[in-house]
């Protein structure tokens, strides 16, 4: 059944095509519908008329799920992301100040803290964290990802952190991508079988703990006590319901403290590695010189002068809970502009539409944590490893009707 | 790939190149752990310091902000007092207890939630209320403080 919501954009064109429902790679039955259109000329496509607005077809969405424990505030990794897109994210206008949503031309985040069930008082009082999948609503998660990739708006709840509760609920329109973000997205397998790609950061407890020292040692409430005693009693939740979601991403990037400097817990300067499923539809992993052989790279010397630590690089294919798996891992900090240029020239499959892309969409925001070194790399990699990804299922989706006419 | 050696879409005349990419001042700003604990903000405070008008000083614009960033600055105190007390007791019983569990939890999300406003309103320059305040300027909680007032 064809079921396709009109919008007025400026913008693209785009066709799809009726076909059978048919089984993804991805193993679920993606209903194809369409209608093409063109904006602004009176063109006719097999005899209909033209309209000045593109109609967007159920099955345009394309869903990524990103798992992160720093709450949906993980507004760095989103705004590399969304800005690979083009644009910057905001918050919806005009709506609840508190809404976690971030919305720009071609992306909405959807935070899944929204799909709470319990209020903070309800999980007090049943005695369960957030981590804990009792308190969400996995139902209602399933059916509104589903909802919005088949091209329909839906009312989306508030979960409003600062005051605990569930506020009226937002409308949300369905976006080119949609990307939900939170401690459960790959939790739920109807859910997992939406997603298009998947991503989990994950975080080694020195770093976490490093991390929230910086966060928090400002606020007067706080201590290293407290600071070690909130990890220590998060970790057993954390441990049952949120770190076995790793298994299922396509992208895992995980960050450690370094090797370069021995017995250094600051975690000022990072080992980032950057582990990538191979056999993922549209989704060709970052390699080091000779794809599929082991790597091990220095940058700094005769060409490159780096100051104290230094950069390494490492690369080659791993087993990671029984997939075959690429890993790209960096050690180290950037200091200046041309170790970074220098380092992506040397790396193959960057998905960059030019040379110089991964550096210009670092400087964007040189301001963010993580600018210089593996975590800023790596989130501005995988943002262009989507915009790969997005733009294939399109074309694949424009395609498909092409072959049928031929038949 | 094409594999260039000149960088034609770079300016590499810019700023950048000698300066660090993550510049000390902006990691000041975000606060790592050698920063001195804040002063509860009052009223002489903000005004002192030219209330952070316009968001250029990278702190709250509105009033109603500059509340919130209160409310949850004392969130976090009481809520490390209430799970500091609901674990105590013998050892390992009270530690794994529900109470204290769901206790350390509040404090993670309300100390996650300013941390992500300061965030906002430091980095990324921008006050939550803006796009409220932009339609409702006259409510209370979109009250700017700037040197003119009182």
């Amino acid at each position: 059944m064809a079921a396709c919501t009109v919008y007025t954009t400026q913008s693209l064109h785009s066709t799809c095509s009726i076909s059978t429902p048919s089984k993804t790679h991805l193993g679920f039955n993606q209903k194809k519908q369409i209608l093409f259109y063109n904006s602004g000329k009176r063109v006719t496509n097999r005899g209909i008329a033209a309209v000045p607005y593109v109609i967007r077809c159920s099955g345009d969405t394309v869903v990524i799920g990103l798992a992160a424990d720093s709450g949906c505030g993980k507004s760095t990794f989103m705004r590399r992301l969304t800005s690979v897109f083009g644009g910057a994210a905001e918050p919806p206008k005009g709506g609840n100040p508190d809404s976690n949503t971030l919305i720009s031309d071609t992306t909405t985040v959807i935070c899944l803290d929204d799909y709470h069930s319990l209020d903070r008082t309800g999980r007090k009082e049943k005695g369960v964290t957030a981590l804990d999948p009792r308190a969400n609503n996995f139902d209602l998660m399933y059916e509104q990802v589903k909802a919005l990739k088949e091209g329909k708006a839906v009312e989306k709840p508030i979960y409003n952190h600062v005051t605990g509760l569930l506020d009226p609920p937002e409308l949300t329109k369905p976006p080119k991508i949609l990307v939900i973000e939170g401690l459960h997205p790959m939790f739920d397998q109807r859910v997992r079988d939406l997603l298009d790609f998947s991503i989990y950061l994950d975080i080694s407890n020195e770093v976490k703990f490093a991390w929230k020292i910086q966060r928090d040692m400002a606020e007067r409430g706080h201590s290293l006590e407290s600071i070690k005693a909130s990890i220590e009693a998060r970790k057993p939740d954390f441990e049952a319901y949120i770190d076995p979601q790793k298994q299922y991403a396509d992208a895992v990037i995980e960050v450690l403290p370094t090797q370069l400097i021995p017995g250094d817990n600051e975690g000022k300067i990072l080992r980032v590695r950057l582990i990538m499923k191979e056999g993922v539809k549209y989704f060709s992993p970052v390699y080091l010189f000779d794809e599929g052989s082991t790597i091990s790279w220095i940058p700094c010397g005769r060409k490159l002068s780096c100051s104290y630590p230094g950069i390494k690089f490492t690369y080659g294919p791993e087993t990671y809970f029984g997939h075959e798996v690429s890993v790209l891992e960096m050690d180290g900090q950037f200091d200046r502009l041309d170790e970074l240029i220098y380092v992506e020239s040397h790396l193959s499959n960057l998905s960059t539409k030019f040379y110089g892309e991964v550096t210009q969409q670092m400087l964007k925001h040189a301001e963010f944590p993580g600018s210089n070194n593996g975590t800023g790399l790596f989130q501005t990699i995988v943002g262009l490893k989507i915009r790969e990804l997005y733009e294939h299922i399109i074309a694949s989706k424009a395609a498909a009707p092409l072959e049928a006419t031929k038949a | 790939m094409a594999s260039s050696s000149t960088i034609a879409l770079l300016n590499l005349s810019s700023p950048f190149s000698s300066r660090p990419i993550l510049s000390p001042s902006t990691i000041a700003s975000l606060g790592v752990a050698t920063r001195r604990r804040e002063k509860k903000p009052s009223l002489a405070t903000v005004k002192a310091s030219g209330g952070g008008g316009g968001g250029g000083g990278g702190g709250a614009k509105y009033k109603g902000t500059q509340m919130r960033e209160r409310l949850l600055r004392e969130m976090i105190e009481e809520k490390v007092a209430e799970a500091k007390e609901a674990c105590e007791g013998e050892g390992e019983a009270a530690a794994a207890s529900a109470e204290c569990r769901v206790a350390w939890d509040e404090v993670e999300e309300v100390s996650q939630a300013k941390a992500h406003l300061r965030l906002k309103l430091e980095v990324l320059r921008q006050d939550p209320l803006e796009s409220f305040c932009g339609d409702n300027p006259e409510t209370d909680e979109c009250h700017v403080y700037d040197d003119d007032d009182e």
